[in-house]
């Protein structure tokens, strides 16, 4: 199979791409970490689910039932597939990212971490990789442990992550910053954090974008993803879980569908993935992550990623050159996401982020969920123009250009 | 006979008559030096408009010569917002205050939409600033 290296073919099948604005202006949508487009055939299978086979699964034994049951199972299994889960792992279904972690902590961390053990954090964590830790480190007696990120070069301080995984019994690592786009050196975390016997999940969500991730070589206990970064739609992601942790673990939700059977003192649970299931679960979301999945297959994921980060690194050079502007992370490495966050010294990112607004360009403004991160850069917000691979080197250049206009006339 | 009273229309008609709207911003950037300022030192929790992405601080006042609003914002526009939105009560009673429209922002096309969310900092202001009028009520 030849695969799509020509990203204006890979382009040409996102049609909201091509979407003019109410002011005229047309779209150039710079706001992809926060959750990417979905090209014809992710709809299309969405839309084919609903008008010919939509049915609740696992529970019936009609067609429609039969055909709902087998397409979400399919999605598991291309989950499965596409992230490399090591044979005996297990694919949890959640809403996201920030429900898989929450299942991490409350289905294995409440189960298995006691008053006084350690978890090692580090600062450049989405709050959804730290809420749910410090709700649990409340309940449990937990010691949260933070590794510092250098504010200088926007990486992890690797010294201090060797002193505070001695003795810990998790960490809980971001693979690709949100923010910084710096892609942490997960393998040797992973092999860092095993060593001293410690238990890993690495939060996925902007990696899942940018890289084919294998979770049998990463060789991380648990993958937090989500479908919506990577073409598919909102409201679905999952845990997935290497061999034997599913044995350690406890349903965190109850109802429908994760049952064998219920008496009124008891109930018996299922012994596979439903058993983190309860209730009806995402069907169209699963089957629409599946055609996004079957959508990447054909993408040339290194030539889009060389792409991304040409557009990247065009729009940070730029912005470096105008006045008053400065980068949060290094855009010479080639292992970054497509992010690109900056701030001007006197106007606010808020008002820059209207301003393009009203040029047709979308970025996001905000702590980007990320606040002690922000504190460690000594900022409170920023703007973030983040780029995918069916972004244009003419879209790059029309945003430097426009940030060069409102410096120009507001500064 | 229009529905606002007169220097708020005067304010909708100068920002539709604006050719785009970069130069509704640069308007707006005019207006936020003319509020009543609130020094930075002067601000605190108690001042902070929740809700806003930006710093926004706002102290309202009502004395015999009605509502007076002193604040601002790290936000050129939300304290180009504000100005305006302080110029359009200024001297009004606390029962008028309460039932006065935000939707002027709308007629002066500088806001997009006025649907309460996180990013709206306007209206999170607005609405504080009801709240306030409204304590004074009792």
């Amino acid at each position: 199979m030849d695969l799509i290296s020509d990203m204006s073919e890979a382009r040409s099948q996102f049609p909201i791409l091509e979407r003019i604005l109410p002011n005229g202006k047309k779209l150039i949508y710079l706001d992809n970490a926060a959750t990417s487009q979905k090209p014809s055939s992710v709809i299309d299978a969405m839309n084919e689910y609903y008008t010919g086979y939509n049915s609740n699964v696992h529970r019936a034994v009609h067609t429609l039932s039969g055909e709902a049951t087998e397409a979400f199972e399919l999605a598991r299994q291309s989950v499965a597939d596409w992230f490399g889960l090591p044979t005996g792992g297990m694919v949890l279904f959640t809403s996201g990212t920030t429900d898989a972690l929450n299942l991490c902590a409350l289905g294995w961390g409440k189960v298995n971490l006691n008053s006084g053990d350690a978890i090692v954090l580090t600062e450049m964590e989405h709050h959804s990789n730290i809420v749910p830790w410090q709700m649990l480190a409340k309940e449990k007696n937990l010691e949260l442990r933070w590794v510092d990120v250098n504010p200088e070069t926007y990486e992890l301080d690797l010294d201090d992550y060797i002193s505070k995984i001695k003795g810990a019994k998790l960490a809980c690592i971001i693979h690709t910053s949100n923010v910084l786009g710096t892609r942490n050196p997960v393998e040797n975390l992973v092999k860092l954090a095993h060593d001293s016997g410690a238990k890993i999940i690495l939060d996925c969500a902007q990696a899942a974008a940018h890289e084919k991730l294998d979770m049998e070589k990463l060789n991380a206990d648990f993958l937090a993803v989500t479908s919506h970064k990577m073409c598919g739609p909102t409201g679905i992601g999952a845990l997935l879980i290497s061999p034997g942790i599913f044995e350690e673990m406890e349903p965190v939700v109850g109802g429908g569908d994760m049952i064998t059977e219920v008496f009124k003192e008891y109930s018996i649970y299922q012994e596979n993935e439903h058993r983190f299931e309860a209730g009806t679960p995402r069907i169209a979301e699963a089957i629409g992550w599946s055609a996004a999945i079957n959508w990447m297959r054909k993408l040339d994921m290194d030539a889009a990623h060389k792409h991304t980060l040409k557009l990247a690194k065009n729009a940070a050079d730029g912005l470096r050159k105008i006045p008053g502007i400065k980068i949060y992370g290094d855009h010479s490495k080639d292992d970054v996401s497509g992010v690109v966050s900056f701030l001007h010294e006197s106007l606010h990112a808020e008002d820059i982020a209207r301003m393009l607004d009203s040029m047709g360009i979308a970025v996001r403004t905000g702590h980007h969920c990320a606040q002690p991160l922000m504190r460690r850069l000594d900022v409170t917000a920023t703007n973030r123009a983040s780029f995918y691979f069916y972004n244009t080197l003419e879209e790059s250049n029309a945003f430097v250009d426009a940030l060069k206009i409102i410096v120009e006339r507001f500064a | 006979m229009s529905k606002w009273p007169e220097k708020v229309q005067e304010i909708i008609d100068d920002f539709s008559e604006a050719l785009d709207q970069m130069e509704r911003y640069e308007m707006l950037f005019e207006y936020a030096t003319e509020i009543d300022e609130l020094d930075v030192s002067e601000w605190t929790n108690k001042t902070r408009v929740v809700g806003c992405q930006s710093e926004a601080h706002i102290i309202v006042e009502f004395s015999e010569n009605g509502f007076h609003l002193r604040g601002s914002s790290d936000s050129q526009i939300i304290q180009g917002l504000m100005s305006i939105t302080a110029i359009v009560l200024e001297g009004l009673t606390p029962e008028e205050v309460t039932g006065f429209s935000p939707n002027f922002v709308s007629e002066m096309k500088v806001l997009e939409t006025l649907t309460p969310n996180r990013a709206n900092g306007f209206l999170n202001m607005f609405m504080r600033i009801q709240d306030d009028a409204r304590e004074q009520l009792g």
